[in-house]
C-alpha cells in the first residue's frame, strides 16, 4: 500500500538529460527521511532520560550517567540537524520537472485530508510539459494553493478545479508536447475575497483565513513563482470563489524554435 | 482529569508520552495511526490530541482535519521530525489545518507537558 510516508521519499518524475540532475533531490529526500526517523528515536532517549532524572534521588553517579546519555543525544540531534540542512540544500536544486506529475502528487497527497463535501477536479491538457524548478518548491506552491482553496470551502463545501495547459495566446512548441509557457489555474467555489483583500493578498501577514496560518503562504508562493520567471494573479468574487492563475516559462530539451 | 489522545506510530515514543502524561494524572488514550485514532476518538472523552504527522495508514494531517469536523473544541498539538516536502512544511500544514500548537522532534516531555497544560487551561 502506498502511504504518504512512501510518497514523501519518492522521486519527482524528473526528466534527466545528460547527467542525473535529480540525484541531489533524491539524496536530499533520503537525508530528510532518515533525519525524520532519527528525531523520533532521539525524542524517546531524551524523554526517558529526563523522567529518570526526575525520579532519581540520592545517586549523583547515576544522575551523571544519565546526563551523559542526554549529551550523546544532543550530539545525535546535531547530526540530524546536519542531515536536514543537506535535505534543505538539495531541495534548492533546479531541475526540469514534469508539472503534471507534481500536480498529481500534490492532489494525491492532500486527498485523504479533504473534508466531505469538497471535490478536487483536475484537467490537464499539457501532460508532458516541463518547467525548470525545484521539485519540492513546486510541490509546496501547489500544496499551498490547494490548501487555501480547501480552507475557503470548508463548511460550505464546493469544488476546486485545477487546470494545466499551454498558455492560450502563445503558440506551443510542436514536439514532445512542450509549451513555451504553461498556464496553471486553481479555481475554487469558496467564500471569495473582496477587491481590497485581493490587492493585498500577496503581501506578508495578510490572510483570508483568520483562524490559522501565518499570512506568509501566498507571499512565499509568489516569490517562488517569480524565481522561476513566472507570474501569479488572483481574481475573486465574494461568495462565488477565487481563482489563482500562474504562468511559468516551459523547459526545453531540443532546439528552441524562434518565437512566432 | 482531562483526556489526552496520543497518535504516534513509533511504539517506544508512544509509550514514553503515555508515561509522561499519566504521571501528570491525565487520562491517556493511545493510537498507532490515524485510523485507530479516529476509531477510538468518538467513544472516548478526549480534550486534547497529540498527533505525529507522517504515519502509515491514515496520517496526522487527516486526523487534524477530521477531528476539527467531529469536535471542533478539541485542542490539538502536531509533532514531527521533518521530511522531504520541506523541513517545517508538515508542521506548517498542520497549523493551517487547525493544530493549536506544533512541536518539532526531538523535544523533551516537559516541553510537551507544559504545552498540554497551557492549552487545557
Amino acid at each position: 500500500m502506498s502511504t504518504r510516508k512512501d510518497k514523501d521519499q519518492a522521486d519527482n518524475s524528473q526528466k534527466t538529460p545528460g547527467s542525473d540532475p535529480g540525484a541531489g533531490s533524491r539524496l536530499g529526500a533520503l537525508a530528510g527521511g532518515i533525519a525524520h526517523d532519527l528525531n523520533t528515536v532521539i525524542t524517546t532517549i531524551y524523554g526517558y532520560s529526563e523522567m529518570a532524572l526526575e525520579s532519581l534521588t540520592g545517586s549523583p553517579e547515576a544522575a551523571g550517567n544519565i546526563r551523559k546519555i542526554i549529551g550523546a543525544a544532543d550530539r545525535a540531534r546535531l547530526l540530524t540537524g546536519q542531515l536536514l540542512d543537506l535535505s534543505r540544500h538539495a531541495a534548492r536544486e533546479k531541475v526540469p520537472v514534469r508539472v503534471a506529475a507534481v500536480l498529481a502528487d500534490t492532489i494525491d497527497f492532500i486527498r485523504p485530508s479533504v473534508p466531505e463535501g469538497i471535490r478536487i477536479m483536475r484537467r490537464v491538457t499539457a501532460p508532458d510539459a516541463y518547467v525548470n524548478a525545484v521539485p519540492a518548491q513546486l510541490f509546496r506552491i501547489f500544496l499551498n494553493l490547494t490548501m487555501n482553496a480547501i480552507q475557503a470551502m470548508t463548511g460550505k463545501g464546493g469544488t476546486l478545479t485545477v487546470t494545466l495547459g499551454c498558455r492560450e495566446n502563445v503558440k506551443p512548441i510542436h514536439h514532445d508536447g512542450e509549451c513555451r509557457e504553461l498556464h496553471i489555474r486553481f479555481s475554487d467555489t469558496g467564500k471569495g475575497m473582496d477587491e481590497a483583500l485581493q490587492r493585498e493578498i500577496f503581501k506578508p501577514f495578510v490572510s483570508a483565513g483568520k483562524e490559522h496560518g501565518t499570512g506568509l503562504g501566498l507571499t512565499v508562493v509568489a516569490d517562488a513563482i517569480r524565481e522561476m520567471g513566472g507570474t501569479i494573479t488572483v481574481s475573486s468574487e465574494p461568495g462565488a470563489g477565487t481563482a489563482f492563475d500562474i504562468i511559468i516559462p516551459g523547459a526545453f530539451f531540443g532546439t528552441l524554435p524562434e518565437k512566432h | 482529569m482531562a483526556g489526552v489522545m496520543i497518535v504516534e506510530d513509533d511504539s517506544a515514543l508512544r509509550e514514553l508520552l503515555r508515561d509522561a502524561l499519566e504521571k501528570r494524572k491525565y487520562t491517556v488514550i493511545a493510537a498507532a495511526d490515524g485510523r485507530e485514532a479516529l476509531a477510538k476518538f468518538r467513544p472516548s472523552v478526549v480534550d486534547l490530541v497529540i498527533t505525529d504527522l507522517l504515519m502509515p495508514e491514515e496520517d496526522g494531517l487527516m486526523v487534524i482535519m477530521k477531528i476539527r469536523e467531529i469536535k471542533p473544541s478539541t485542542r490539538m498539538i502536531a509533532i514531527s521530525g521533518g521530511g522531504m516536502a520541506g523541513p517545517g512544511s508538515y508542521l506548517m500544514m498542520a497549523s493551517k489545518l487547525g493544530a493549536d500548537a506544533v512541536i518539532s522532534k526531538p523535544f523533551l516531555p516537559s516541553e510537551l507537558v507544559m504545552k498540554v497544560k497551557e492549552l487545557l487551561e
